[in-house]
């Protein structure tokens, strides 16, 4: 399918612009024709341009399959000429024949139309040619998009394995705490925290990853944030074993509790809980982050990469697939990401 | 040596045990209060006349610096957060030192020589936090709330909620959602610590949220009225006009 007809806006659009060239269309063959009205040349060639324009459409085929490449002009002229050829025959026998059967209410349109063939037959592969054209440099802006699209992916990633550096120091200081007043949770905080940053910069280094080992990660940090907060820190998951095996972006999850942290959590005197769930729904993934904040905290300095981040990369690798959501109430605050489940 | 009487303001557990166990080992320093957010910080300082005050930045409630805001007495501050880019702001608002988490034991005894320091007989007694806290801000980095004191309680204002202020003698007098507020703080110093293009002193005695006014009516001669949204009429002075048609584009 052409990407132009997979919308209706884009569709009527298109064929609304190509009306004008139908009313051109007539214009010429009345002129060419020397003594055909208007109004007859404009009902002969709109319906003309109409096929004119899906004909159009189809160097799109056409040029996928034969890309541009220096050198290369023999092979696109062996492809595009007959393409031009056999495409601008089909019009104009199309034209004949309509003329032909207006010939009985407009007597002698079909001698019309064979003196203006010529200019015509020109007419109409000239705008072929122009399609195949447009096409090519479509393809050019298509592809072009794609690669900032990756490059773009790959540079959001690499922002997101940062690893917090206010976090690190809070979680060394309770550490420093701890060995003085209790030397085994101190070490256990050790290897927490050696786990947590092992586990973070395996997975940066990789696109995908399943979502249990994505969700083993935020675990990790969670329980370092746990020894820091203590009963502050309540978690609840609700997570379906479905999910588990589910392939998803690196890293992707990993703000949204980072978030429910350090804006929730550690700004609420009394602490609260933090619900994360996940489930799979035939072919989608939804997760979810919710957490409760103190809307009268001080103001934080924000990064602003978080959550802007997450939604950028889901929609570089899922497109339209993929949402994010944001409810957001007076006290309560819960980001869902519902995109494809794919298993590898 | 006298006795100092100190406090600790951290949220977490942990890092005010770190605080007491390195304190433990220093006769001449008392803790008489430990709070885990702002308020109680603010609440336990006004309270107890502290000597001294060890403060967290990021905390619930409010914040290190909107703390020193509210505390009347005069007290030794020393920070202690895991973020360094506060430093700049502590000494501005004239902190004794600035200690960055994790810190050894020399570091910290580092730290309390230099407070003693500050109440040896040779050196003057502590500032007032007040005094200086209007440096305390980053050039370019404006208020987003105000916080005040409402008798034993804070109230705190986001700016987008104040309507206007008014001077009165050394306070402004805040009128936000209807209700008025009085802050200990010039008229001046309130308009340099917010964001120009948000609010606009339009009379010698008035600084007002632009969002606020709904059309302007000539008063005298040169002079004019701001009326604001809900009816309130607001002097402006000429100054004030040629101010506001600057911020407004000049229509």
């Amino acid at each position: 399918m052409h990407p132009l007809l997979l919308y209706w806006r884009r569709s009527l659009l298109y064929f609304a612009a190509w009306i004008e060239i139908g009313v051109i269309l007539g214009v010429i063959a009345a002129a060419a024709a020397g003594h055909l009205p208007y109004l007859e040349g404009i009902a002969l060639g709109v319906p003309m341009m109409f096929l004119l324009a899906f004909v159009c459409l189809t160097p799109h085929f056409v040029c996928r399959s034969v890309p541009l490449r220096a050198g290369a002009w023999k092979r696109l002229i062996r492809q595009h000429l007959p393409a031009t050829v056999v495409a601008s025959a089909i019009v104009m026998l199309v034209g004949r024949v309509e003329a032909g059967a207006l010939s009985s209410v407009w007597p002698g349109l079909d001698t019309l139309f064979a003196k203006a063939t010529p200019v015509l037959t020109i007419f109409v592969a000239l705008t072929y040619m122009l399609s195949t054209a447009l096409h090519y440099a479509l393809l050019e802006i298509e592809s072009s998009r794609r690669a900032e699209l990756l490059a773009r992916e790959a540079q959001l990633k690499a922002l997101k394995a940062q690893i917090n550096p206010h976090f690190l120091f809070n979680s060394l200081n309770s550490i420093s705490a701890l060995t003085s007043i209790d030397p085994a949770r101190a070490r256990e905080m050790c290897i927490g925290l050696a786990d947590f940053l092992r586990a973070s910069l395996r997975l940066g280094e990789r696109d995908t990853v399943p979502f249990g080992e994505e969700l083993a990660l935020t675990n990790m940090y969670l329980d370092v944030e746990q020894a820091r907060f203590g009963k502050r820190l309540r978690l609840v998951r609700d997570i379906d074993p479905a999910c588990e095996t589910c392939e998803v972006p690196a890293l992707l999850i990993q703000p949204l509790v980072e978030n429910a942290v350090k804006h929730g959590i550690a700004m609420m005197a009394e602490g609260g809980e933090i619900l994360i769930s996940g489930h799979r729904d035939r072919d989608l993934l939804r997760f979810s982050v919710a957490n409760p904040f103190d809307p009268e905290a001080p103001v934080q300095a924000r990064n602003g990469i978080g959550l802007r981040n997450v939604r950028a990369r889901l929609e570089a690798r899922y497109g339209s697939a993929a949402k994010m959501q944001i409810d957001a109430t007076e006290r309560h605050y819960q980001v869902t990401l519902t995109f494809p489940a794919r298993t590898s | 040596m006298n006795t100092l009487r100190a406090i600790i303001a951290d949220d977490e557990e942990l890092a005010r045990r770190i605080l007491r166990e390195y304190l433990a080992s220093e006769p001449d320093i008392e803790i008489v209060a430990e709070c885990p957010n702002g308020f109680e910080a603010v609440k336990a300082v006004n309270d107890l006349k502290p000597d001294l005050l060890f403060l967290d930045v990021q905390m619930p409630k409010l914040d290190g610096f909107e703390v020193l805001e509210l505390v009347d007495s005069a007290v030794a501050v020393v920070f202690v957060t895991a973020y360094d880019q506060y430093a700049m702001r502590a000494f501005d608002a004239a902190a004794v030192d600035y200690l960055l988490k994790p810190f050894t034991t020399e570091r910290f005894r580092a730290s309390l020589d230099r407070v003693r320091g500050r109440f040896s007989a040779a050196a003057a007694p502590p500032q007032l936090p007040r005094d200086l806290k209007l440096a305390s801000r980053a050039p370019e980095e404006y208020l987003e709330r105000l916080v005040v004191k409402d008798g034993p309680r804070v109230h705190v204002i986001p700016v987008g909620k104040l309507d206007y202020a008014e001077a009165q003698d050394d306070y402004v007098a805040l009128r936000s959602e209807g209700k008025s507020w009085l802050k200990q703080q010039t008229i001046s110093g309130l308009e340099t610590a917010l964001d120009p293009r948000r609010f606009l002193r339009v009379h010698r005695s008035f600084l007002v949220n632009m969002e606020r006014i709904a059309r302007l009516e000539p008063n005298t001669k040169d002079t004019w009225l701001a009326i604001l949204r809900d009816g309130t009429k607001i002097p402006m002075s000429r100054a004030g006009y040629s101010r506001f048609r600057e911020l407004a584009g000049g229509e």
